[in-house]
Formats: C-alpha cells, sequence, structure tokens
C-alpha cells in the first residue's frame, strides 16, 4: 500500500508517487543478500536453521497481514493452515524416508500399526505432497470462510470463531488414533529428497528455499495489494456494505484473498516442519495464533514490511530468551504486546518517525 | 429326677417350635466338644436360631464358637472351659463362668469340613451382635461368601437393627441376593419384585447373573418373572443415566452461564472482547483458596464456610483487577475492538504467568466441607452430588443477582441505556467512562464468582482459565450481543449439547458438533439468538 | 412503467415499526424527495431499497421486473440502483481517482472506465484532487466524491441521503445544480433531505413521511400549506 506524508493536507500528485514504500523492496533484497550469504559465508549450522525458522515465521505473518491489515479480517485461527502445511510435510518426509529406508516411523511402531496408513499414499512424491497441503489448506479456508463470510460474521466474532477452530482442531489431533503421531507429534525426519536431514548442505538448502519463498511472497503480495483486487481489499476493509452497493460481491472478494493467506500459510509450515525437525498438536494451540496476530501488530499493521519485522523481532527475541532467561519471557512478550497497542497503534515503524500516518490511514483498530 | 427332666424336656420340645430351639448353651458347649458331626450340628443350630435368639444367647454363642475356632476350648467331664488363650493353665467354665483349672480337660479337634460351618455361625453371630461396624462388616462379608446356606431371615434381622446406613445398604444388598436364591419360589419371585423396585445398576447385574444360571432357566415362571424384573431395571437405569447425564450438563451450563455472563455484559457495553475472562475465574478460585487458608489459620473451627466467605472475597478480588485493567490499559483502546482482544490477551498471559510464579503449577488442595461432598441418591444410580447442586443453585443466585442489578439499579440502568447507545447516553451526561469501568468489574467479578463455584469440582491451577474461555467465547456469540437471556439459553444449550454428545462420542467429537452447529446457526441468524435488531 | 414501486413495505426492528405498510411510486426522469421529520422512516426506506434491510412483508419493485427484497445489495447495485450514504462514504486509503474507478463498477470495462472517470471527474469538479486520498478531502469534497463514485455507473435509480448536509450555501447551491443536471428520462431520483430550499429546488414531487407512512404526496407547494404536515414537520 503507498504510504506517503499525511499531516492533513494534499500532496501534490508527483510528490506521492515518489514516495511509494520502498520497505518492501528493502527487505526483498535483503532476503535475496542474506540466501546469498548464506551459501557464500557458511554460518554455524544453528544460525543457518534460526535464519530460516524466522524467514518461514514472517512468511506466516505476512500471510496473516493479508486478511487483516488489508481485508480487515482478524484471524486468530492461521495456526490451523500452518499446522495443516507442517503435517503434509511431515507426512511427506516420513513417508519418503520409509519409502527409501525401509524402516517405519517411531510412531507407526509405536502404535503397532504394520504400516503407514491407507491414506498416506502417494506422499513420498513431493509434487503431490505440495499440492495435497496447499489444496487442502485452501479446502479448510474455502469452507470456513464460506459459512463465516456468507452469514456475514465480522470483526470480533469471526476471530472468536477462528479461535475455536483451531482449539477444536488441536484436541482432533491429541488424539492418538489418526494416524498422526497423536500427542507426541511426528518426528524423526531422516531424509530429504535423498538427502540426510542434519547435513550441512540440506540446512542451508532449507533455509536459502525459506528466504527465497519469503522474497517471493512478498514480492507477489506486494503486487497484489498495489493492483486493482489490492483497491478493493482496502475498500473492503474499511467500508464493506459501500463497497457491497456499489455492486460488488465482497463475499468472493474475501473468500478468495481469504483461501490464497490460507495457502500462504501452509506454505510456511511446509518451510518450517523440515528445520525444527518437528511437528505436534502443540503448534495448533490457540495461544500461538494470536502470537502470530501480535507478531503483525507489533511490526506494524497493513505494512507487508511491517508483518516481516514484526515476525523477525518477536521470534529472535524469543529464541535468544528461551535460552538465557525462560521464566521472563512471556512478561517480555504481554509487556511489548501492551506497549505496542497502547503507544504505538501503527506497531514499530510508528518509531522510525518516518512516516505520521493519520487515523484513517491505517488498519489498526 | 433325671427321668423327670428328660420328661419334661421332651414336652418342652413338643410344645415349642422345633425352628425355634432356644440356643441352650450346654447342649451347644457339649456339641462342640464333640466329634466332627455333633460340631456341624452345633454350628447350624446357631445360624438356625440367629433369627430368634436374643442377643445375650447370640453373644455367649459367639463366645463358644470363637473358643472352638482358636483352640481355646477345654472340653472335660465336668463341661467345657473357654480359655484365654490357647494352651492356657485355667479357664471359665462355659456356663457358670467360674474358673476352674484345665487339668486333663483337652482342646477338640475342629476339621476344616467343621471350620467352614463354625465361621458361618460365628460371622452371624458378629452381624447381629458385633460391637463395632467393622465387626458386624466383616460378618457380613463372610456371610455373603456362603449366601446359600444363612437363612435370609437372619439378614432381615440384621438389617431391621443396623445403625449404621452404609452397612445397612449392604446388608440389603446381601438379603436381596440371598432372597433371589431363596428355596421358596414366592419368595424368590417376592425377590425379583423387590429388586426390580429399588432399581441400580448393581441390582441389574445381579439379576443378569441369576438369569444366566442353570437353575433359572429350569423353573420357567421364575425365569419369565427374571426377565419382567430385568427389562424393568434396565429402563430405570437407563432412566437414572440419562438424568445424571441432564444433571451433569445442568451444572456445567451453570459454571459456563457464570463465565459468560460477564463476557456478555462487557462485550455488549463496550464491544471488548475479553480474553481474560478466564484467568478472572482462575483469580476468583484463589481467592477462594486464600481464604480457605485465612480461616484454617485464624479460624479453624469454622472451615467449613471458607466457600460461603469466598463469595465476596472472590466478586471483589476479581473486580477489583477487572477495574484496574480498565482504567490502565482498555480506557485507551476505545473504539479499537481487535487491539483490546490483543491487549486483554497480553493481560491474560501476564496473570497466568503472575500466578504461576508467585504461587506455583500445581494443583490447589481444598477442603470440601459436607455441603458440598457427598450426595443424595435420587433414581437407580443418579446421585444428586452436592458439589454440582452448589454450582446450579449458585449459578441461580447469580443470574438472579445480576437480573436485579441490571434491571432495578441505577448503575443497571445505565449500563443498558450505554449498550444501546452509547452517544446518546453521553449526550444525556452519563459518565460513560465510570460506567465502563463499573461495568468491567461487574463482569469481571462475576467471573471471579464463577471460580469459587467450581472450586468443588474442577481442578484449580494457573492455566485453568483456558478451558473455559472458548467455551465461554461460544456462548457470547451464539446468545447474542449483550443479552443476558441469551447468554442463559445459550449456556444451557451448549452445556447440554456437549454433555449428551459426550457419552456417544467422546469430548473432543462433542465440541466439534457444537462448534459447527454454532456456526451453522450464525450463517441462519448471525446475530445470535436475543441480539435486538438494529438499524445499521 | 415506473422507475420504482414500493408495496405495502412493513420494516420492524422488535416491536417497533419503522415502516408501516408504506406504498410509493417513482416515475422515470423524476426527481423526488422524500421529508419527514427524525425517526419518520426515510433512512430506513433507502436500506429497504438498497437492500441492507430486509422488510417483513412488501415489495419493492424496480421497473416492473425486479423484486429487490429478494436480493443482495451488489445484486441491487448492479441492477443499477446507487445510493449516496448519509454519511460521507468514500474510500478515505485510496485516492479520489481510484475511488471512483470502484464506482464505476465490477462490470466496466476498462477503456470505458477510465473514460467516465475523466466524465465524473469534471463533473463533481473534482480533477485537480485526482490523486489525492479521499481521507484527506473536505467534508464537502467527500460529498461530491461520493456523489461521483455513485454516478460513475449512470444507475437507473439513483438514491440520495442528505446529500446537502453539512454544507455551506455556495455548496448546497453547487449541489442542486448538480442534480439538476443529472436528471436523465430513463433515471430516477430520490432525494432524503431536510434542507427545505434545496428540496424545493430540485425536487418535481415530495413525499412526507411520518411514523413509516405517507403522511403527504404532491408539490411542494401543496406540502407547505397543508395542515398536517405543517403540524407534523414544517411548523409556522
Amino acid at each position: 500500500m503507498s504510504g506517503a506524508v499525511h499531516t492533513g493536507l494534499a500532496a501534490p500528485a508527483h510528490e506521492r508517487r515518489a514516495l511509494r514504500d520502498p520497505l518492501v523492496a528493502v527487505l526483498v533484497g535483503l532476503c535475496l543478500a542474506a540466501a546469498l550469504g548464506l551459501v557464500l559465508g557458511r554460518p554455524a549450522p544453528y544460525l543457518v536453521n534460526a535464519v530460516g525458522q524466522l524467514a518461514a515465521f514472517a512468511i506466516l505473518a505476512v500471510s496473516l497481514d493479508l486478511v487483516w491489515g488489508y481485508l480487515g479480517i482478524l484471524s486468530l485461527g492461521h495456526g490451523l493452515f500452518f499446522a495443516i502445511g507442517g503435517y503434509v510435510c511431515a507426512m511427506h518426509l516420513l513417508a519418503h524416508g520409509t519409502v527409501m529406508t525401509g524402516t517405519l516411523p517411531d510412531f507407526v511402531q509405536f502404535m503397532g500399526w504394520k504400516g503407514l496408513p491407507a491414506y498416506w499414499a502417494g506422499l513420498e512424491h513431493a509434487p503431490y505432497a505440495l499440492l495435497l497441503a496447499l489444496g487442502l489448506a485452501g479446502l479448510v479456508a474455502f469452507l470456513f470462510g464460506l459459512v463465516a463470510f456468507r452469514s456475514r460474521v465480522n470483526g470480533v466474532y469471526f476471530s472468536i470463531i477462528s479461535q475455536a477452530l483451531v482449539y477444536v482442531a488441536m484436541l482432533l489431533m491429541y488424539r492418538n488414533d489418526t494416524g498422526l503421531g497423536g500427542n507426541n507429534g511426528m518426528t524423526g525426519f531422516p531424509l530429504l529428497f535423498g538427502w540426510p536431514m542434519g547435513a550441512p548442505a540440506v540446512v542451508t538448502g532449507l533455509a536459502v528455499a525459506a528466504l527465497l519463498t519469503l522474497a517471493a511472497v512478498l514480492a507477489g503480495a506486494r503486487w497484489l495489494v498495489g493492483s486493482a483486487v489490492g483497491r478493493r481489499m482496502l475498500a473492503c476493509r474499511d467500508d464493506e456494505t459501500r463497497l457491497r452497493t456499489l455492486g460488488y460481491s465482497t463475499t468472493r472478494l474475501k473468500l478468495r484473498v481469504w483461501c490464497l493467506s490460507a495457502m500462504i500459510a501452509a506454505l510456511a509450515g511446509i518451510l518450517y516442519v523440515p528445520q525444527v525437525g518437528i511437528i505436534n498438536p502443540r503448534v495448533l494451540a490457540p495461544d500461538l495464533s494470536i502470537e502470530i496476530a501480535v507478531w503483525v501488530a507489533i511490526g506494524g499493521l497493513g505494512r507487508l514490511g511491517g508483518a516481516v519485522i514484526g515476525a523477525v523481532l518477536v521470534n529472535a527475541l524469543k529464541f535468544w530468551l528461551s535460552a538465557a532467561m525462560p521464566e521472563a519471557w512471556p512478561f517480555i512478550l504481554s509487556g511489548l504486546v501492551l506497549l505496542v497497542v497502547l503507544a504505538l497503534p501503527n506497531g514499530l515503524l510508528d518509531l522510525a518517525g518516518l512516516r505520521i500516518r493519520p487515523s484513517w490511514a491505517s488498519g489498526a483498530r | 429326677m433325671n427321668r423327670l427332666r428328660a420328661v419334661l424336656a421332651v414336652l418342652a420340645m413338643l410344645i415349642v417350635p422345633a425352628s425355634a430351639a432356644p440356643l441352650e448353651r450346654a447342649a451347644l458347649a457339649a456339641d462342640l466338644c464333640g466329634d466332627g458331626a455333633a460340631q456341624a450340628r452345633g454350628s447350624e443350630r446357631v445360624v438356625q436360631a440367629a433369627t430368634d435368639a436374643s442377643t445375650d444367647e447370640l453373644a455367649a454363642a459367639g463366645r463358644l464358637l470363637a473358643a472352638l475356632a482358636e483352640r481355646r476350648l477345654a472340653c472335660g467331664s465336668e463341661g467345657a472351659l473357654i480359655l484365654d488363650r490357647a494352651g492356657a493353665a485355667e479357664g471359665h467354665d462355659a456356663l457358670t463362668g467360674a474358673t476352674r483349672p484345665v487339668a486333663e480337660a483337652r482342646a477338640p479337634v475342629l476339621g476344616l469340613r467343621q471350620r467352614a460351618l463354625v465361621e458361618t455361625a460365628r460371622a452371624a453371630v458378629a452381624l447381629l451382635t458385633g460391637e463395632s461396624v467393622a465387626a458386624r462388616a466383616a460378618g457380613l462379608a463372610t456371610l455373603e461368601r456362603r449366601a446359600g446356606a444363612v437363612p435370609d431371615t437372619i439378614l432381615a434381622r440384621a438389617q431391621a437393627a443396623e445403625t449404621d446406613p452404609g452397612l445397612r445398604g449392604s446388608i440389603a444388598g446381601a438379603a436381596q441376593a440371598a432372597a433371589l436364591s431363596s428355596p421358596d419360589p414366592d419368595k424368590r419371585r417376592a425377590a425379583v419384585a423387590a429388586v426390580a423396585a429399588a432399581p441400580s445398576g448393581a441390582a441389574l447385574a445381579r439379576l443378569r447373573a441369576l438369569r444366566s444360571e442353570p437353575a433359572a432357566a429350569a423353573d420357567l415362571a421364575f425365569a419369565q418373572a427374571l426377565d419382567v424384573g430385568i427389562a424393568s431395571v434396565e429402563r430405570a437405569v437407563r432412566i437414572g443415566d440419562g438424568l445424571a447425564i441432564l444433571y451433569n450438563g445442568l451444572s456445567f451450563a451453570s459454571i459456563l452461564f457464570m463465565a459468560a455472563a460477564g463476557l456478555a455484559i462487557i462485550f455488549g457495553l463496550m464491544g471488548v472482547i475479553n480474553l481474560a475472562q478466564g484467568e478472572f475465574i482462575m483469580l476468583g478460585a484463589y481467592a477462594t483458596f486464600g481464604v480457605q487458608e485465612a480461616f484454617r489459620r485464624l479460624a479453624p473451627s469454622l472451615l467449613d464456610l471458607y466457600l460461603i466467605a469466598a463469595i465476596p472475597v472472590a466478586f471483589a478480588a476479581a473486580a477489583l483487577v477487572g477495574i484496574v485493567l480498565e482504567a490502565l490499559v482498555l480506557r485507551h483502546l476505545y473504539r479499537r475492538p481487535l487491539m483490546s482482544l490483543l491487549a486483554t490477551w497480553a493481560v491474560s498471559l501476564f496473570l497466568v504467568n503472575l500466578v504461576r510464579v508467585a504461587v506455583g503449577t500445581q494443583n490447589l488442595q481444598f477442603a470440601m466441607p459436607p455441603y458440598v461432598s457427598g450426595g443424595a441418591p435420587l433414581y437407580a444410580d443418579f446421585v444428586v452430588t452436592w458439589n454440582r447442586l452448589f454450582a446450579i443453585l449458585f449459578a441461580a443466585a447469580t443470574l438472579a443477582l445480576t437480573l436485579l442489578v441490571l434491571r432495578r439499579t441505577p448503575l443497571g440502568l445505565d449500563i443498558r441505556a450505554v449498550t444501546q447507545n452509547r452517544d446518546m447516553a453521553a449526550c444525556l451526561g452519563l459518565p460513560t467512562r465510570r460506567i465502563d469501568r463499573l461495568a468491567f468489574g461487574l463482569g469481571s467479578g462475576l467471573a471471579g464468582l464463577a471460580g469459587v463455584a467450581l472450586c468443588p469440582i474442577y481442578s484449580v491451577n494457573p492455566g485453568m482459565g483456558s478451558g473455559f474461555v472458548i467455551d465461554a467465547f461460544m456462548v457470547v456469540v451464539l446468545g447474542g450481543v449483550g443479552s443476558l437471556m441469551g447468554t442463559l439459553v445459550a449456556a444451557l444449550g451448549i452445556g447440554g449439547a456437549n454433555v449428551l454428545i459426550e457419552p456417544l462420542s467422546g469430548a473432543v467429537a462433542a465440541k466439534v458438533i457444537v462448534l459447527v452447529g454454532i456456526i451453522l446457526f450464525l450463517q441462519r441468524r448471525p446475530e445470535g439468538l436475543f441480539a435486538a435488531r438494529r438499524r445499521r | 412503467m415506473s422507475a420504482l414501486v414500493i408495496d405495502a413495505l412493513t420494516v420492524a426492528f422488535g416491536r417497533f415499526r419503522a415502516l408501516d405498510a408504506l406504498s410509493l411510486a417513482v416515475d422515470p426522469g423524476e426527481v423526488r424527495a422524500v421529508i419527514g421529520p427524525n425517526g419518520a422512516g426515510k433512512t430506513t426506506l433507502l436500506d429497504v431499497i438498497s437492500g441492507i434491510t430486509k422488510p417483513v412483508s412488501g415489495r419493492v419493485m424496480l421497473g416492473d421486473r425486479l423484486d429487490l427484497t429478494r436480493c443482495s445489495e451488489a445484486q441491487i447495485a448492479r441492477a443499477g440502483v446507487r445510493r449516496k450514504f448519509q454519511k460521507p462514504s468514500v474510500f478515505p486509503v485510496l485516492t479520489v481517482r481510484e475511488n471512483l474507478a470502484i464506482g464505476c463498477g465490477p462490470d466496466m470495462a476498462p477503456g470505458a472506465r477510465e473514460a467516465r472517470i475523466a466524465a465524473v471527474l469534471g463533473e463533481v469538479g473534482l480533477a485537480v484532487r485526482a490523486a489525492v486520498p479521499a481521507g484527506a478531502l473536505s467534508h464537502g469534497e467527500k460529498q461530491w466524491l461520493e456523489i461521483g463514485m455513485v454516478l460513475a455507473a449512470e444507475p437507473g435509480l439513483l438514491l440520495l441521503d442528505e446529500p446537502v448536509a453539512g454544507l455551506s450555501d455556495a455548496e448546497t447551491a453547487r449541489t442542486a445544480e448538480l442534480i439538476g443536471r443529472l436528471r436523465r428520462p430513463d433515471r430516477a431520483i430520490l432525494v432524503i433531505e431536510h434542507d427545505m430550499g434545496f428540496v424545493e429546488a430540485v425536487a418535481d414531487k415530495v413525499t412526507v413521511l411520518h411514523e413509516g407512512r405517507t403522511l403527504y404526496e404532491g408539490g411542494m407547494q401543496g406540502a407547505r400549506r397543508d395542515a398536517r404536515v405543517i403540524e407534523v414537520f414544517l411548523g409556522r
């Protein structure tokens, strides 16, 4: 979305054009540079892994910012789509590993089964797994969105129901008979495309893939919100009735962007799980889905770059503090959220002092 | 003289009915000192006489039997001696009690076969004359193992004489079992009818076990009576289970209502969804614990009243925290519902971890005063447990008080006015910010009350709030914004649905179905059950 | 053939009847003013026509063919109905030009869209402000922008809810003139207003609403003289 210096007076047209928001371009450049750096510089594997995970979280934050910042839909259940991508990816890795090594995964042996459950068939093929992950996320999003948007469920109602949705999904995943690892989840992924998971080349490759995907997602999202569809998204966010009474089916618009967002979130899950090496139902915890919204809010709602910054900052802080002062992290997080919500309505980017945006310009509400 | 005595004895035996033969100590002592057959006869006589014999006679017989079993009986030409311990030098005469040396008296041998009979007789005596409940219960246990050998009249007498209600119930059960196996077919049929009249899961099992015995198959009339009885008891047990489910649902709905009522008021008034509502419940529960500890330390004799005393304390504590939250945080987030949501989430995170660090993560232990322990059996296996009844009554009282406040007090009027039209209310001079603060306090206080009500039922720990919050949200969303009646109906609906579906498909499926149901319902009626229709 | 026929329309909020078996007909080419005291049901009437509120009973027929009470807001808009809201409802983060582009509706071809935007910019006098975000406009400019947005798709039925609320005299006169220019034989215009001078300047006929029902229907002169209208609304 083009930002501009607004002090309440009109800016001449030529001035406006020149002030197009460069943040996204800067971040895309940073991603590419970082990817290059990881390949050439050969930093320590744990650092590479951390960068890769942060990139995955950033993609997740962008997916939420698309529907929250630009459509005004606060989903507190995006963890569900993230988990769908993660679980399908885990299934692929385990199926692939089973086919290549001939040994069944731990959780199958734990349940006393003879082989992988029937519906796992075909998951050792990566393209199919990818399609399944994105398709499933899109389908779930479609069904939920159809019911919610058609019945005009908006605002906090939607947020609450999305929380309930992810909560119920968590309860379902905790059962041990689903063939998805139950409360222990799935771990012990042996191979990625035939390569051993712990190998430095694989770690770097995953992180680079995550960075490149982030760059692509950022560029794509930027293009979307700058297009006519993006204009309509903003119109829908600010005054849905006005848009409807001009002849637009806002339900269809919301549904499309909502499904796209879900698929991007699933993509983030696909990139995350191989890097962290495990998936279990705790990724479906309602609190985690709220944290995604916290990343976006802290970084700057309605600015794609802000979502990335928020995700990277909060998670980097969490990584660091979880090692140094684990007890303090919840207090710091709640303090950070309160600070941002009370003092910095446009997120940390308000501190940058570069832009003073009037109240109507942000989606913060 | 002996001949006269013998004639008189025969006459006496002719006059008195044979089954009510008095427990003549001398005869019993003679039998027990005799051979195996005599011992069996003597024991049998005790059992048969137990129904009518006096307590003293039974006690005396019991002492003889105990002496025999414990090898403390010494039999000699002058009569039997009861020793204090096996191998003692002297003992008490069995009839007179006078002390005599053992001399050539020797202990009779108690064979294995006879031992069982002696134990049965002893058990019968113990059941009827035992000093303590434990002694009588032990006697009952032994008798139950040999139910066939025991006349049901003994059990009837024991049941009538028993003072302890629990033991009486057990005796009744044993009597039932004995009656069912009675040789008299009329008695058996009467027993089946009696069992059917007092249905329970245990009775059903007993009847079913009897039905599968070959003896039952042989007697057709009895088998039919059993089938009828089984069908009737089955139906009663099902009804009882159904009642239990409804009762549990009602208590769950009560807690839900108290948790959601505050949420509904706050949301209707300020459009704020308070994600910290679960933590206010937790604060209420912890305040209750605090009151309990205070009572324990300062007034231990009044400990049982801690739950009652905690009611105002929990309300005040939660309300206070709520007011502080509103004043410090929410006041600045006026008209920004989504940001308020995140802010209250941050506060909830803070509160949970504050309590975790300050008090610890362990479940709190609560004393259970008598008015929330146990229950009254109502029908079949359905027991009206007092702790759930406490929750239900508490919720009803909360509803009544909240309605009173909302409908009859000036504050309530102000709250309703600001809920319906904030700007107009402000124009009319109502201090909307102050009303917000007080209403938030009211809403949080209600959550605190929910915390008190659930202490006797659920486990209390820092993270307990999250289990209720999602359900409470669903109640608010379903019931309609700001409507207390809507909250009530929705709480009953969701609580009931959860509890009804759970035994069929499991707790998780219940939650899934309820959620899907709510979403579909909102599809047709997005404003919820009771929300007022308003212009855009 | 009427452009708009409202047939025994009843709208209730709880027990309160905002519209009570209201009937009304507007001819094509006509400018009809709907006036009345606050709470008479004027805005509710527009809400029903544009599909935001569903009635308890009654029909709203657009051009004898389409019953609007059975359509969604988007469908109604695509049938050629446009509404300007009481509160200026423009999209503040989008530029004037982008607002108008959306106003053209989803069905217009891109080439035609550009031409139309240029034309409307001229009509409402905002050509010089085309690249300004709508949130930065003055109140009067926002009103005109919204009028421009609803004109962009050349609607057959135009609903204007208090178009001159908060405007200065000069701006009001300009708006009256604009509406005069909007007349077309195939377009019906329904205006809700409180400014009687403005109503007299633009309207062909006047419908006076009171408590959800029609109190008077006819020319403005007749309305000014009608005893009941005076008592309920106009005063002396």
